[in-house]
């Protein structure tokens, strides 16, 4: 077990008291209900466990032991227990209609590094496609020695390798530049999963086609109503881009692609193109309207930096968070995500008091290149209020950096790549709120 | 187990072909493309006008199409209707605390904008323009962003004419920008933090809270619209929902662009009223009312008149 840490709180919380001064409304009341009470030294609220009368807790035998439960096949695919209530979400007024829309991951309800396909956070830009796979191709041609056309049969043919790895999509917390505004840790990071992709290699499709000297650039085309298309330096096709069409051990699902998707690890999701029916290789990148109009970070300066593919490092506390609040005094394991587009996590500290010390947090289970990596610490809650954040740093050494480091470079009104430390509000009563330390 | 000598022959031919075999050079999968399946999909158009088919529009012909096509989302001068994307104006935004990205003031190239047009546009319809209709669409909205004259045509050669303003303002990614220490103890300053907390009330807690009334979906709390409506429909109705699905729910879905509801009797009785041949003439055809630009077969030309009045059918009978 790790070393318990006792963060010691007066001196900041006298600060944030003279700062609560300039809140104003809702604003001031939540503060108010997170950090002054407790330092005023008031009365803190009991946690007491709920007395039970129910029919099915010991000593009683629980109904559901008392008679035969459903045979097998009776579900044929399966689905979670009806007690949980998983589900993916968006933020309707985000977008004008639920076609180019955005909805995401429930990042509290997950366990482990993986999400399961059925809540991988969606994007589209013209609705979901139905391919049939059958009658669906994939061409690749330009400046190859051997275009070719592709069934998905075809495409099984090649060796394939299965990677676990994470997709998230550039405006992940975009909300939040301009301030706090969402009020759940599934809006503010949930536009982010990961999967065990199945697939080939691009690298050997390019390969099999024969890329000329002259071919730089590939052109990935989707077969959807937007006709979703990047450019893709051949570096990273030739580094670790694959093509596939298998996730968490079954056919991807319509809503990643099916039947078949690019997968560029540690980029930009929207650089993963989906229903993928075209590759064209060429000298010279298309500068298309998701590499121009959007997906390209408009600095305070007014110019405008593009090919913004990487994601760089990240991490969030998803337990507690404000769907999960404490609701327990005493031992407290603290854990959340971390993920670096450039390669594996190093290490991921944890601060209870804003950032002004930090303490070591644990690395559980498997620390892969660009993928999810689940970190832990271990703690005493007793209802004092926190403001709680995480720090990844990658293998690269780069350090997840600050919101005002951020802000003080590429201003307030940014939309992509908001990679900065997140702070949730602890409250004495355990409550979790989002709020921003500038 | 195996008694014959056949099998032992059989079972070492087996042990020698599984030893492994490197390859080396293309493995032969797959059929080669042709010139005419690559035309078919090669729509890509590059700055340099590399795609570009033939074909010619003028800023006169793009006005009635504009106004027929995308209007009715983007507003009549590109200023967008309701949450819409906005096409046109932004000037001299981009360094300030509100910056408006559109085609004028953002976009670097104009091939993009031919590309984008074509490929993905109008939404409920993409790849139904022909090239000429791209080319005046095109030079439409580049004149709505005051780049071109009222008397511009656009074709292969105008185009290499067509300089974006925002060009010089793009640069390549240059992150890492920030850097960052792995201070471990009174790394800030306390006294210097400012604390901002949310709004309540914008985002959906519905789901874990009980004081939300926003909703985590886009349907609202309820299903609602042609979804939640039960009623008996006739062949032609029930032949007309999938194309609804597909054509006419963007708008009709939501209530988008002034489009009355299907499903909601209110905004219906007084259609209805009008007969079931006005109803689809105005489908068919298109027309122009009190609340906004109904497209000609909701910009979906491909759909036959029989599929549109089925539609039609639908929308009327599950809104009575
Ligand atoms: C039903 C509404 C609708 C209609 C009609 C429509 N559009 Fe759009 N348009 C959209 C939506 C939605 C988007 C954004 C799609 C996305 O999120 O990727 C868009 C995006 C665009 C953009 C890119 C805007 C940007 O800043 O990146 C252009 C240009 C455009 N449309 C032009 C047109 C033209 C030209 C027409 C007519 C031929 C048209 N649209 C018809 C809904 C519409
Ligand atoms: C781009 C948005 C849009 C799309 C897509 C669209 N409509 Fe409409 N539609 C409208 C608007 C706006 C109106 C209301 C115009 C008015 O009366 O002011 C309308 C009105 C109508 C009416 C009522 C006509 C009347 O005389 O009152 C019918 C019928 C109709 N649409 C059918 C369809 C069908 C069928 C489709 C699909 C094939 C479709 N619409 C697709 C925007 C759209």
């Amino acid at each position: 077990m790790t070393k318990l840490f006792e963060p010691s709180l007066p001196k900041l919380m006298e600060a944030l008291a003279s700062e609560a001064q300039g809140l104003k409304g809702m604003d001031r009341r939540n503060f108010l209900k997170g950090g002054i009470a407790a330092v005023a030294g008031l009365a803190s609220v009991q946690i007491i466990p709920k007395a039970n009368a129910e029919p099915n807790l010991p000593p009683n035998i629980p109904e559901w032991q008392t008679y035969l439960g459903r045979g097998v096949v009776a579900k044929p695919y399966g689905e979670p227990s009806e007690f949980e209530d998983l589900q993916r979400r968006t933020v309707p007024w985000l977008t004008a209609d639920a076609q180019s829309s955005i909805s995401m991951t429930p990042l509290q309800d997950l366990e482990g590094i993986i999400t399961p396909s059925g809540l991988v956070f969606e994007r589209y830009h013209g609705g979901i496609p139905n391919v049939n796979p059958d009658q669906h191709r994939l061409i690749i041609h330009g400046l190859v020695d051997r275009p070719i056309v592709l069934s998905m049969d075809d495409l099984r043919r090649f060796p394939s390798v299965s990677e676990i790895r994470f997709i998230e999509c550039p405006a992940n917390g975009g909300m939040e530049w301009r301030g706090a505004q969402m009020e759940a840790v599934q809006f503010t990071h949930g536009m982010l999963s990961c999967c065990e992709w199945t697939g080939v290699k691009l690298s050997s499709l390019l390969a099999e086609v024969g890329v000329k000297p002259e071919g730089k650039w590939i052109l990935a085309e989707g077969a959807d109503a937007a006709g979703m298309s990047r450019s893709i330096p051949i570096e990273k096709a030739l580094d670790d881009a694959l093509i596939v069409w298998g996730q968490n051990g079954e056919a991807l699902r319509p809503e990643q692609g099916y039947p078949v998707r690019l997968l560029l690890p540690g980029w930009e999701g929207n650089t993963s193109v989906k229903w993928l029916r075209r590759l064209e290789v060429g000298d010279q990148p298309w500068h298309h309207r998701e590499e121009t109009s959007k997906y390209t970070d408009l600095m305070p300066d007014g110019r405008a930096r593009r090919f913004t593919w990487v994601q760089e490092c990240n991490s969030v506390i998803t337990s507690p968070c404000p769907e999960k609040p404490l609701r327990h005094r005493g031992f407290l394991e603290i854990q959340g995500f971390a993920w670096s587009g450039k390669g594996k996590i190093k290490a991921v500290d944890v601060s209870f008091d804003g950032g002004v010390n930090w303490q070591r947090a644990e690395l559980k289970g498997l620390v892969l290149d660009k993928a999810l990596t689940r970190f832990s610490l271990q703690t005493q809650w007793n209802g004092e209020p926190w403001l709680l954040q995480s720090r990844a740093i990658d293998e690269t050494g780069y350090v997840q950096p600050t919101l005002r480091q951020l802000r003080d470079l590429r201003g307030g009104w940014s939309i992509y790549h908001k990679n900065s430390i997140h702070t949730w509000n602890v409250t004495e009563k355990g409550e979790v709120y989002n709020v921003q330390i500038s | 187990m195996f008694r014959s000598p056949k099998c032992g022959a059989f079972t070492a031919a087996l042990l020698m072909s599984i030893s492994p075999v490197l390859i080396a050079g293309p493995l032969g999968i797959g059929a080669p493309a042709t010139a005419e399946m690559i035309a078919g999909w090669d729509i890509d158009i590059r700055p340099d006008g590399q795609g570009l088919p033939p074909g010619a529009g003028s800023v006169a012909d793009g006005e009635g199409l504009y106004e027929a096509q995308c209007a009715s989302c983007h507003g009549l001068f590109g200023e967008g209707a309701g949450r819409w994307p906005v096409l046109a104006g932004g000037e001299g935004t981009l360094d300030t605390a509100h910056p408006e990205k559109t085609v004028g003031s953002y976009w670097p190239y104009a091939s993009t904008l031919w590309d984008y047009i074509h490929r993905a546009m109008p939404y409920p319809a993409p790849q139904s323009l022909t090239d000429d209709e791209v080319y005046a669409i095109t030079a439409y909205v580049l004149y709505l962003n005051d780049i071109v004259d009222d008397d511009f045509v656009l074709n292969q050669e105008t185009f290499q004419e067509v300089k974006m303003p925002n060009e010089p303002n793009f640069y390549i990614d240059d992150r890492p920008d920030v850097v960052n220490t792995r201070c471990m103890a009174n790394c800030a300053d306390p006294a210097l933090f400012e604390i901002v907390t949310t709004i309540n009330g914008v985002t959906p807690t519905a789901h874990f809270k009980e004081d939300s009334g926003v909703a985590a979906n886009h349907y609202g709390n309820e299903s609602s619209g042609a979804e939640s409506v039960k009623v008996a429909l006739s062949d032609a109705a029930v032949a007309g929902e999938s194309v609804h699905a597909k054509a006419c729910n963007v708008c009709h879905g939501a209530g988008i662009a002034g489009a009355p509801v299907t499903g909601d009797a209110g905004a219906w009785t007084d259609r209805i009223a009008q007969g079931m041949s006005t109803l689809n003439k105005h489908a068919i055809e298109g027309y122009v009312g009190k609340n906004g630009v109904m497209p000609a077969k909701g910009g979906n030309m491909a759909l036959s008149d029989d599929e549109v009045a089925n539609a039609v059918a639908f929308m009327v009978e599950s809104s009575q």
